[in-house]
């Protein structure tokens, strides 16, 4: 009784950490359908849960590259194994406004982006999770310093 | 026969919510004063025998009414509704003759339960339901409130700040600081003397202007740190001047030599108290919840127009909130500053009239 007590503690406290870490997590079904929707992604695009969940992703956020997303993804429910994202390669998936509108110079927030298969009870991938990271920081630095080499280039 | 009743307080709102937590059924003649010096005038007056003061105040302030009514034995109840909610200052308003203080936004049992027991009010007046309460400003004052708000929302830009808007983030601001302050006091143990907050709508090139207060420092550090939810973002800026490190270590009980990487971390530990209670109280009031990013230093020992030498072709105009907290009898003064995107104000004024919704 009392270990399942802490076990029900301890989901909970996963719970609340999962809503509030500072790292952008949404759930998708094999439809690109909104299943969950963590207080990150809710702060930064300005949709509540309530508003996303069954929604399609593509038609929420015109800006993702549906092609290229797809096959991304698609690779990941095949193969059941992650797949990655870079703000070299794109410098995003959401386009979310910086963390600091003021003094921050990045016209977007960078975005590195993971997509992780989550398998079911019965082993199947029904399900995918998009991990959103913010790299703004470390984006600015890096694209301040290409810009420094090139001016004295 | 009723009482007369004066709230005396500068904003709007607090009057307001102020008038609407008086008990119901209790038969009173509320006057109302912006400032210590009308309520000091209202007093004479025979406006009030029970005074509704609040310490913040532009002119005159709760202290000093309080010490006027002393002063010229003027015959009144005094009890203080603050946002300063330091122990310090509940001690401070007793000594001088107030019955009793009620922290802000007033909890109308909370206030009917102590006017109960101080005998202001009898229960069995309560009891008696009948509303005989007279109140021509608030009556006054309702019908032009909501239609103004949503005027505002349906401009594409806003060239100034709906009047209503900004008396109710400057009262929300006043209580959120006041939360903000009342932690920074208990930690360094310290008395945290808090100004009216400042809220304007300015543009990039203002900016400079309104650091002009700051300017008279040489030399400042500053933390910003972003914050984003419901639609409304923007920014904390913390500005420490230099000159007060030495003393803000050595009340947080910083041991060895004070170095870069030890200010910084004063820096940081005290912007993450003022800007985290300014945020979370805010976000209580307005019932928001935001996002923190990291923080993010600024500069250390340079320039107050350096450091503002940012960014200035990604926005025109800003929601700024302007707090400075100085702390008694030491030379240390930080200001806090708010900056709201300008796309975050429908959403701010959204939320703020729930708030002023009678």
């Amino acid at each position: 009784m009392i270990e399942q007590d802490d076990q029900l503690k301890e989901f909970y406290w996963y719970i609340d950490i999962l809503q509030n870490v500072d790292v952008g997590l949404a759930v998708l079904d094999k439809d690109y359908s909104i299943q969950l929707w963590n207080g990150f992604m809710e702060n930064h695009s300005g949709h509540h849960p309530n508003s996303t969940k069954d929604q399609n992703l593509f038609e929420l956020f015109p800006e993702i590259d549906e092609a290229r997303f797809r096959s991304k993804a698609e690779s990941v429910f095949l193969l059941q194994s992650s797949a990655f994202s870079s703000w070299e390669q794109r410098p995003y998936l959401f386009k979310f406004k910086t963390y600091r509108p003021i003094t921050c110079t990045a016209p977007h927030m960078y975005q590195n982006t993971t997509i992780i298969p989550l398998v079911s009870t019965t082993g199947e991938v029904n399900h995918i999770c998009v991990i959103v990271y913010d790299v703004t920081e470390e984006a600015m630095y890096k694209l301040g310093q290409e810009n420094n080499a090139s001016l004295n280039a | 026969m009723s009482t007369p009743v004066l709230i005396c307080d500068d904003s709007n709102m607090a009057r307001k919510q102020c008038a609407r937590s008086l008990p119901d059924g209790w038969p009173v003649d509320v006057s109302f004063a912006t400032n210590g010096q009308e309520g000091v005038e209202a007093i004479k007056e025979g406006k009030a025998e029970l005074l509704l003061l609040d310490l913040n105040m532009p002119v005159m302030d709760g202290y000093e009414v309080l010490e006027a009514i002393r002063a010229q034995d003027l015959e009144t109840m005094v009890v203080v509704i603050s946002g300063d909610i330091q122990p310090e200052a509940r001690n401070r308003v007793k000594q001088l003759g107030a019955i009793d203080f009620i922290k802000k936004p007033v909890d109308k049992d909370k206030l009917t339960s102590m006017l109960l027991e101080y005998g202001i009010i009898d229960a069995e007046l309560l009891a008696n339901k009948e509303q005989q309460i007279i109140e021509p400003q608030v009556a006054k004052d309702k019908p032009s409130k909501a239609p103004e708000l949503n005027k505002s929302e349906s401009k594409d830009s806003i060239k100034e700040l709906d009047p209503q808007l900004r008396d109710c983030l400057q009262e929300i601001s006043n209580v959120a600081m006041g939360q903000a302050g009342d932690m920074l006091a208990r930690l360094l143990k310290v008395f945290v003397e808090l100004p009216i907050p400042n809220v304007n709508l300015i543009e990039v090139s203002e900016l400079c202007m309104a650091f002009a207060s700051v300017e008279d420092f040489d030399e400042t550090s500053g933390v910003c740190q972003g914050f984003i939810g419901s639609g409304i973002s923007g920014e904390a800026l913390l500005i420490l001047n230099d000159s007060s490190f030495g003393d803000m270590a050595a009340l947080l009980n910083y041991k060895g030599q004070l170095d870069d990487s030890a200010e910084l971390e004063v820096l940081m530990d005290i912007s993450n108290i003022l800007v985290g209670a300014y945020l979370k109280g805010l976000a209580e009031q307005l019932d928001l919840h935001f996002s923190r990013g990291a923080p993010v230093v600024l500069g250390q020992h340079c320039d107050v127009s350096q450091l503002l030498e940012i960014n200035n072709q990604a926005w025109q105009r800003t929601l700024a909130i302007e707090l400075s907290y100085a702390i008694e009898d030491y030379p240390i003064k930080c200001d806090l500053l708010l900056f709201f995107t300008e796309d975050s104000i429908p959403h701010l004024a959204h939320h703020a009239s729930y708030l002023l919704d009678d």
